[in-house]
């Protein structure tokens, strides 16, 4: 229940505020799923050193305003296009799939069934030996990498109802793999 | 209507394509800005600490921390409000003693808290506004009022010290400090006569302090552990070329040096046998307590003289042993705090670690940060000073002294933010240590057939109940056409400025109707009570007031002016039809306005003629975005085409 409003979150959010500035226009990368990180960060960086209000000190106020919200678009944007999951998201908005249609339809049965195993084996394991931990760990990792190039394939054959379909998997495996992150620590 | 508070969110919101289409923007030179050469501004740097404040200054070549006439740089955070006068820092100190009920220590706590927060302290009470206050001779005191005081007295050391007009200060606060703090810190500098430039966290403010000075490293990871009088900081940054990113912050609000010196003074209480402590035996206690304290930083044994206790006992002794026991879990919940951060900031290891605030002298405090973080912590500035140090380094920068190419700080939200929805949750909206500026908005509708208006209440904290979280501001939206249930479309739009200070809006989609807000401390003083206090200080006689802000609306209008007429020639191709002819009628209006000595009408010409020039400076930055990453995309092609060529 919880998994889902959380999830449903993700799907409400908008753009970019209240602007809809095309997010890899705007750090001049290829609008695709395998994306250079360092060229990201690079391009993050810059607009940044260039646009943060800070830099607009002594101008005119409506420069500062502005920037700031150039600022939240460039802060937004990296945030999306440097994970994983926004990402992919973004990338279905961005060629018109509608989401919500695609979440009412669901994953498959069999991966919801896995899912459901894992999640029961993760709360499970702070009693379990550290061995088995570790091993739960690495297999959640794997399915997520899994959905992840599955994604990836999917999007670049412009398959992008299957794409959606990776897309919610992805979603849930990667909060299992954070769950297992935190109770690591 | 107002009592339908419930609302639930939306279903997904339609997003076509169609406002994304690429792009392709015209690619100019570098516009060559101009800079304007002006006179050296002053800016201080200032922290306002909950046992001591510093002020310090950044020449252009070295910051240096502004001392008092007896050589001394901390001001103790310590005022007292007598029948006849009032007494800051070390003159006020003897009457915490004599007259405990006059004398406020340790303020800061109570910025922007609530009454409820502080029930059992028999010197708080209410004003008449409901805000929080110390009831002193001098009248009932708000923690804003008594931080202003303190402001007060650093701004005057400054101006003895420095000549010419101080422009603007940069003020820390603890990186945990919530929204209400924050504007609570805001408005006891506007008290005092001085113009914020900047709130900075004050770890971010001591790794300026470092990082500046230090050679401008390949990606380099640095934690600040700051642990103050009141308050435990931890963040965690990024250094690189010229940018310092704060990655994750935590702490604990509640826990500083101070509660060291709680635990000593338990520990002698319960030695002496003394149940039931006076306020002045307590005050006693705690004095020593904090002189022992920081003795067996030193040496491993230390003995006090405790005879104005008054009673039967001369003298108090405390080991290093028994201290590091007394403090060892405390010090504890300093590391579980690190560990999180670290966490948060996904970081494996850090390359340097910096130490902030008195307590981190303590051998115990440095040997632990020494094995959590694996590595010698940095100490070659003063613990005490750093803070001020950085913070005077930043307001140089803010200023405008130092061009581009300068280091630029990006710092993070402390707190999650959120807002009440259908249930008593919290739907959070944006996370806890997102880079600002940012803006996010979401969509929610209403829960009721025929809603006409609903309640959004803004909520600062990670817990998922409304209960367990700080409560920000409520407002209302109405004007919501009756529809049926879940039809209304409402967005709602937090935006978090570069102070961290958070603005919410409400716009009902359908209808346009729009309701807004910038968070205000609820328990704090509002703009009113602020301008009346204003012009009831000495400091401020009315003609001067008026003088003031007729000189600063004139900069604000002179400044906008000449950004408009350097624009226009610049990419007056940017122009769309009649922009130019709008822009300049505006611009003759404001030109006009200025010569009158009404701040006012200059002021609202200014917003008006800014506005109409805003979607103009949009596509301005629109076309310096391209021309910014010109010489990045290439550089990062030329890498590829390196590797490419190495692979085959």
């Amino acid at each position: 229940m919880r998994l889902r409003r959380k999830l449903h979150g993700l799907i409400l959010e908008p753009l970019a505020g209240a602007s809809a500035r095309d997010y890899f226009v705007l750090f001049h990368i290829e609008p695709e799923f395998q994306i250079d990180m360092a060229a990201l960060e690079r391009a993050y960086h810059t607009l940044l050193s260039q646009f943060h209000p800070d830099r607009f000190a002594g101008k005119p106020q409506v420069e500062q305003r502005v920037a700031a919200q150039l600022c939240a678009d460039i802060n937004s944007g990296f945030r999306v296009l440097s994970s994983e999951v926004l990402r992919a998201e973004y990338l279905l908005k961005r060629a018109g799939v509608d989401l919500a249609q695609a979440e009412k339809e669901g994953v498959g049965a069999a991966f919801l069934m896995t899912q459901i195993a894992l999640r029961e084996r993760l709360e499970s394991a702070d009693s379990a030996h550290p061995s088995e931990r570790d091993a739960l760990s690495v297999e959640i990792r794997d399915r997520y990498n899994a959905s992840r190039d599955a994604f990836a394939s999917a999007a670049e054959d412009e398959r992008f109802k299957e794409a959606a379909c990776y897309w919610q998997e992805m979603c849930y495996l990667s909060k299992l793999r954070d769950a297992t992150r935190v109770r690591a620590a | 209507m107002a009592g339908d508070v419930l609302f639930v969110q939306a279903a997904g919101r339609d997003t076509r394509p169609g406002s994304l289409t690429m792009v392709l923007l015209q690619i100019s030179e570098p516009g060559e800005p101009t800079a304007s050469h002006h006179s050296r501004q002053i800016a201080l740097g200032i922290d306002l600490g909950t046992t001591n404040s510093l002020v310090a200054h950044f020449d252009g070549t070295e910051t240096q921390v502004l001392k008092d006439d007896a050589g001394r740089a901390a001001l103790p955070s310590v005022v007292y409000f007598g029948s006849d006068d009032t007494k800051i820092g070390y003159a006020a100190e003897p009457f915490s003693v004599t007259e405990p009920a006059n004398t406020v220590a340790s303020a800061k706590r109570l910025l922007g808290r609530a009454r409820e927060e502080f029930a059992d302290d028999p010197y708080l009470t209410l004003t008449q506004g409901g805000a929080l206050a110390f009831s002193t001779a001098a009248g009932d005191k708000t923690p804003v009022e008594v931080s202003s005081t303190i402001l007060s007295a650093l701004k005057c050391r400054a101006e003895q010290h420095l000549s010419g007009n101080i422009a603007g200060a940069v003020i820390t606060v603890p990186a945990y400090f919530d929204d209400a703090q924050r504007q609570a810190t805001r408005q006891a500098a506007e008290l005092s006569g001085i113009r914020v430039l900047r709130l900075l966290n004050e770890p971010t403010a001591a790794a300026v302090a470092y990082g500046l000075d230090a050679d401008a490293e390949e990606a380099s990871i640095l934690a600040v552990y700051d642990l103050g009088g009141g308050t435990f900081d931890i963040s965690i940054l990024r250094m690189r070329e010229g940018l310092f990113e704060v990655l994750a912050t935590g702490g604990d609000s509640a826990l500083g040096g101070d509660d060291f010196d709680r635990a000593i003074t338990d520990f002698w209480l319960a030695e002496l046998g003394l149940t039931q402590p006076s306020a002045i035996q307590r005050r006693v206690l705690l004095g020593l307590a904090r002189s022992a304290k920081e003795t067996l930083s030193a040496q491993q044994e230390v003995t006090m003289d405790c005879r104005a206790l008054d009673i039967d006992c001369a003298e108090l002794s405390l080991s290093r042993e028994v201290l590091e026991g007394l403090v060892g879990s405390l010090i504890d919940r300093t590391l579980q705090a690190c560990d999180v951060a670290l966490l948060d900031a996904e970081v494996d290891s850090v390359d340097r670690v910096v130490l902030v605030g008195g307590a981190t002298r303590m051998p115990r405090v440095r040997a632990a940060v020494t094995e959590c973080f694996g590595r010698e912590p940095l100490c070659r500035l003063d613990p005490d000073q750093v803070v001020a140090m950085g913070a005077a380094r930043q307001a140089d920068v803010l200023v405008g002294n130092r061009g581009e190419g300068e280091a630029l700080l990006l710092d993070v939200i402390p707190l999650s933010l959120g807002l009440e929805t259908y249930g008593g949750l919290v739907e959070k909206i944006i996370e806890r240590n997102s880079t600002i500026p940012v803006a996010r908005a979401q969509e929610f509708t209403t829960a009721r057939d025929g809603q006409t208006g609903l309640v959004v209440h803004v909520l600062q904290g990670e817990r998922e109940r409304v209960e367990d979280c700080r409560s920000l501001a409520r407002f209302e939206l109405t004007g919501i056409p009756p529809m049926v249930a879940g039809a209304a479309r409402i967005e709602v739009t937090f935006r978090v400025d570069a102070d961290g200070i958070l603005e919410v809006t409400a716009v009902e989609q359908l209808t346009g109707a729009r309701s807004e807000v910038i968070v205000k401390p609820a328990f704090g003083l509002d703009e009113t009570q602020i301008t009346e206090m204003l012009k009831a200080s000495y400091e401020f006689a009315a003609e001067d007031m008026t003088a003031r802000q007729l000189a600063e609306a004139r900069v604000e209008g002179e400044a906008l002016l000449a950004g408009l007429q350097s624009a226009m020639s610049q990419d007056g191709d940017l122009l769309v039809v009649d922009e130019a002819q709008h822009l300049k009628e505006g611009m003759q209006a404001l030109e006009g306005i200025l010569a009158a000595d009404d701040p006012q009408a200059i002021r609202e010409m200014t917003e008006q003629v800014g506005r109409v020039s805003e979607d103009f400076a949009a596509r301005r930055m629109d076309r310096s975005i391209q021309s910014a990453l010109k010489g990045v995309s290439l550089t990062s092609l030329d890498a590829d085409q390196t590797e490419e060529r190495s692979d085959s």
